[in-house]
């Protein structure tokens, strides 16, 4: 089995890394590079515990081949924060109690941060399907989805977290 | 879980991938998005010696149309046909796409993956039966055509040979006054296979009124993803009406061979019944504006 030599953008950082061709994306992130906060659940694309952004499209790295980002950006939840400050959407999460065990929270992160420079200001129903491939197991969906809701319009207050219907009301 | 050993090729054109499937035949694996192939490597249920990869290989990407129809590129994916626009009755290929597994999964998986691996419940196969697609099959130094209707055997068995690569897939240009709808039913809205799926294409005369042409595809309900062929013959010449419509859905509710493997094959036709008339209707309705 001859190795691959593949040079990738990870996190904004040029990286070369030397990895067995049998590697899984999610595996050569967590065990060869230490970046753990992508998660590994199911291994078989249900879940999104391991979602990272690919060129900037969230997909699952369980089911690709580390070999596979030879020449692509690979953005992991490690690379959202700038320094010690987090990105909008973590800060949202923390406020609005979106987070329980935590497992799912990178992989929702990720997916969210995809659809907001997609679609600045989305509908309830928008997140909901953006976030579809991601399963949370505490099933605190309605929190995450409030908390994505309030980083696309932080002014809005209603209950509901919805923002555009909050901004039609206004 | 470890995956098990193999050699990993990116050819950069097809020539290159074609020499390295003649050498390697079914010692081979093609990974296309690597939504099942992954899967299948990691449950062992496949052991290639060499994995050759095609997302280095440009030609695979993408669609282009001119007077005979459109092609696509087999490495196209399901998040980049579900936002196509290829009008009003290449919508049913939109939709069927819009609901492929989950959008992590859609910005991975291709159409000729999900094409390749012929499971009876594939999405994007009732459009295409539906809209008379043909596929590019390329080996070494040779090429063929394949109509999408004559493509699948069985459940997880297609006509390719081991050293063959899938390389366009092909939609016919039908004429002025054509519509096409997807109709999908499953227990949840994301991450599932198909329990019935049915796609439909209408062609209208002139009158805006009589079924010209029309195909019904199933999807889940036989071994392979089917035409409905009597249900569509029964329409061709008849007014787009309500009742004959419902003729049709009983029809194609007959014409599907359920093996009650995922539900009750009673249920099954039931829902063929049903999605056939409401994706007629919507075809129906595309094909008027």
């Amino acid at each position: 089995m001859k190795k691959c030599h593949i040079t990738f953008q990870l996190n904004g950082i040029t990286c070369e890394v030397l990895v067995n061709p049998n590697q899984t994306l999610v595996r050569m992130l967590r065990d060869d590079l230490g970046l753990t906060g992508t998660k590994y659940g199911c291994g078989e694309g249900d879940c999104g515990s391991c979602t990272v952004l690919l060129d900037g499209e969230p997909v699952n790295s369980c089911l690709m081949l580390a070999a596979q980002v030879d020449g692509h950006q690979i953005t992991t939840i490690e690379g959202l924060a700038d320094g010690d400050k987090l990105h909008p959407l973590q800060t949202s999460f923390i406020e609005k109690g979106a987070i329980q065990c935590g497992f799912c929270t990178p992989g929702m992160i990720l997916s969210a941060k995809n659809l907001l420079e997609t679609q600045p200001n989305p509908s309830e129903l928008e997140v909901r399907t953006a976030i579809s491939g991601n399963l949370c197991r505490c099933t605190g969906y309605q929190k995450i989805v409030e908390a994505i809701l309030a980083t696309a319009s932080p002014d809005c207050q209603c209950s509901s977290g919805d923002a555009k219907n909050c901004h039609e009301e206004d | 879980m470890l995956l098990p050993k193999f050699d990993y090729n990116a050819p950069s054109d097809l020539e290159e991938a074609c020499q390295i499937m003649a050498n390697y035949g079914d010692q081979a694996k093609l990974l296309a998005g690597g939504t099942d192939l992954l899967i299948a490597l990691r449950k062992k249920s496949v052991t290639p010696a060499q994995i050759v990869a095609l997302d280095r290989i440009e030609d695979l990407e993408g669609g282009w149309g001119d007077e005979e129809g459109f092609f696509l590129g087999s490495r196209t994916t399901a998040a980049e046909i579900a936002e196509s626009d290829y009008g009003p009755a290449g919508q049913a290929l939109a939709q069927a796409a819009s609901q492929v597994g989950s959008p992590l999964i859609r910005n991975l998986a291709t159409i000729g993956g999900n094409l390749a691996t012929a499971m009876p419940a594939a999405d994007m196969a009732p459009p295409l039966l539906a809209l008379q697609a043909s596929v590019v099959l390329q080996k070494y130094g040779a090429r063929r055509e394949v109509a999408i209707s004559d493509f699948f055997v069985a459940p997880g068995e297609q006509v390719m040979l081991a050293e063959e690569i899938m390389s366009l897939i092909f939609i016919p240009e039908l004429p002025a006054g054509s519509g096409g709808a997807f109709e999908k039913l499953g227990v949840r809205k994301a991450l599932e296979r198909s329990i019935v799926s049915v796609a439909t294409v209408i062609s209208l005369d002139d009158d805006g009124k009589t079924i010209n042409q029309v195909r019904i595809a199933l999807g889940a309900v036989a071994p392979t993803p089917m035409l409905a062929v009597n249900a569509a013959a029964g329409l061709c010449g008849k007014k787009a009406t309500a009742k004959n419509f419902t003729e049709a859905g009983k029809t194609a509710a007959q014409e599907a061979q359920p093996r009650g493997l995922r539900t009750s094959a009673l249920y099954s036709r039931l829902m063929v019944e049903t999605l056939t008339v409401r994706a007629l209707n919507r075809a129906f309705d595309a094909a008027s504006q």
